[in-house]
């Protein structure tokens, strides 16, 4: 079982684990690189906020922040298939993990996308199209800006 | 011209106690001095200010009776000292006094609250005393108050406050969209039945 090396850069940063962010620092789709050796295999990030809407009652468990399919070893995501486009993190109550997964594909097209972004659950999503276990993960913590302005008489 | 309390000051000289001035002026620098002009010439007045061999200090430190500036009658030595207090009095009844002791010293007392406000915050309800809960009603809001304005600050004076720093981000990211639109009272407390150990009358206190 190889693990790839998956760098995932915001802007300047780098995201190492469990970093913290704000949601403006996420805006943007990040850029990708992933390791490996051979341009034949192909790989499928999956990006998911598994707290959602609240980390301490996330009825909507995973929300799909973004799927990219068919990406080549040693490339990014720009060469693969995006097939959910990506949204940028914005929780409104209190801290989400954003975790981004990398899984294995058998064969080019063999993955599909999910009908709604919410309650989305990778497990099932890597048996239904054959992906075994993931090659390469990090994760890194989103919250929102900062308050509401302190006392107000409104 | 130069007045010097002569009561005050305590002899030096052993064998005399009666001052003389001619014996206080030879044995000390000239602090203060003034001349009157001298009718016949006219040289200028000369006004010469404390000499600056020696500190002047203004304030807490009891002014130094042997430098004549012209100074109240003192009847003791403790009178140079001013006496600086908080203005506070000492009654014998408690009328007016707002404050929860809760049977603890303040540095006690200050402990058992910020423990108090950070297990509510960290599990959203506990049960206490009636008193202990109406006690930490006050800063439970306070620190509701400073995640709602969410600045550095803010954030820095309530980590000095909670126990938990986890806490004090968990509440950061959540009380603006939680609490956003209410105005103060953030918590309620709803009395239940007295301790078996001690009858001691029993609260549960909640985040509203």
């Amino acid at each position: 079982m190889r693990l790839i090396s998956l760098n995932v850069t915001y802007g300047q940063r780098q995201i190492t684990n469990g970093m913290d962010l704000r949601s403006s620092q996420v805006l943007n789709k990040p850029t990708v690189e992933i390791g490996g050796d051979d341009l034949r295999n192909f790989y499928t990030l999956v990006m998911v906020d598994p707290d959602v809407p609240s980390p301490s009652n996330p009825y909507l468990r995973e929300y799909l922040h973004w799927l990219v399919t068919d990406i080549p070893a040693t490339t990014g995501t720009s060469f693969g298939n995006e097939l959910v486009y990506y949204e940028n993190p914005c929780p409104t109550s209190g801290i989400h993990r954003v975790a981004l997964i990398l899984f294995r594909q058998l064969g080019r097209q063999t993955v599909y996308a999910p009908q709604w972004r919410q309650r989305f659950n990778t497990r099932e999503f890597a048996e239904n199209y054959n992906l075994g276990l993931p090659v390469a993960a990090v994760y890194f913590n989103c919250q929102r800006e900062n308050g509401c302005g302190g006392r107000r008489t409104s | 011209m130069a007045a010097i309390p002569m009561a005050t000051a305590t002899p030096t000289d052993s064998m005399s106690r009666v001052w003389s001035m001619s014996s206080l002026k030879s044995s000390l620098p000239s602090a203060v001095t003034c001349r009157l002009p001298s009718p016949s010439s006219r040289r200028p007045v000369l006004v010469s200010s404390p000499s600056p061999r020696l500190p002047s200090f203004s304030g807490l430190s009891p002014v130094n009776p042997l430098i004549s500036t012209g100074l109240p009658g003192w009847q003791s030595f403790e009178d140079g000292f001013k006496i600086i207090d908080g203005g506070g009095r000492v009654y014998a009844m408690r009328h007016g006094r707002r404050v929860p002791k809760l049977n603890r010293p303040p540095d006690q007392r200050k402990a058992l609250l910020r423990g108090l406000t950070t297990q509510l915050l960290k599990h959203g309800r506990i049960k206490t005393t009636r008193a202990r809960a109406s006690a930490m009603r006050k800063f439970v809001d306070k620190m509701i108050t400073l995640a709602k304005d969410g600045s550095l600050h803010k954030r820095r004076q309530a980590l000095g406050y909670i126990y938990e720093k986890q806490i004090v981000h968990a509440l950061f990211a959540e009380v603006p969209d939680r609490y956003g639109e209410r105005n103060g009272g953030y918590t309620r407390i709803i009395r239940t039945l007295p301790r078996r150990g001690d009858n001691a009358p029993m609260a549960y206190i909640e985040l509203v």
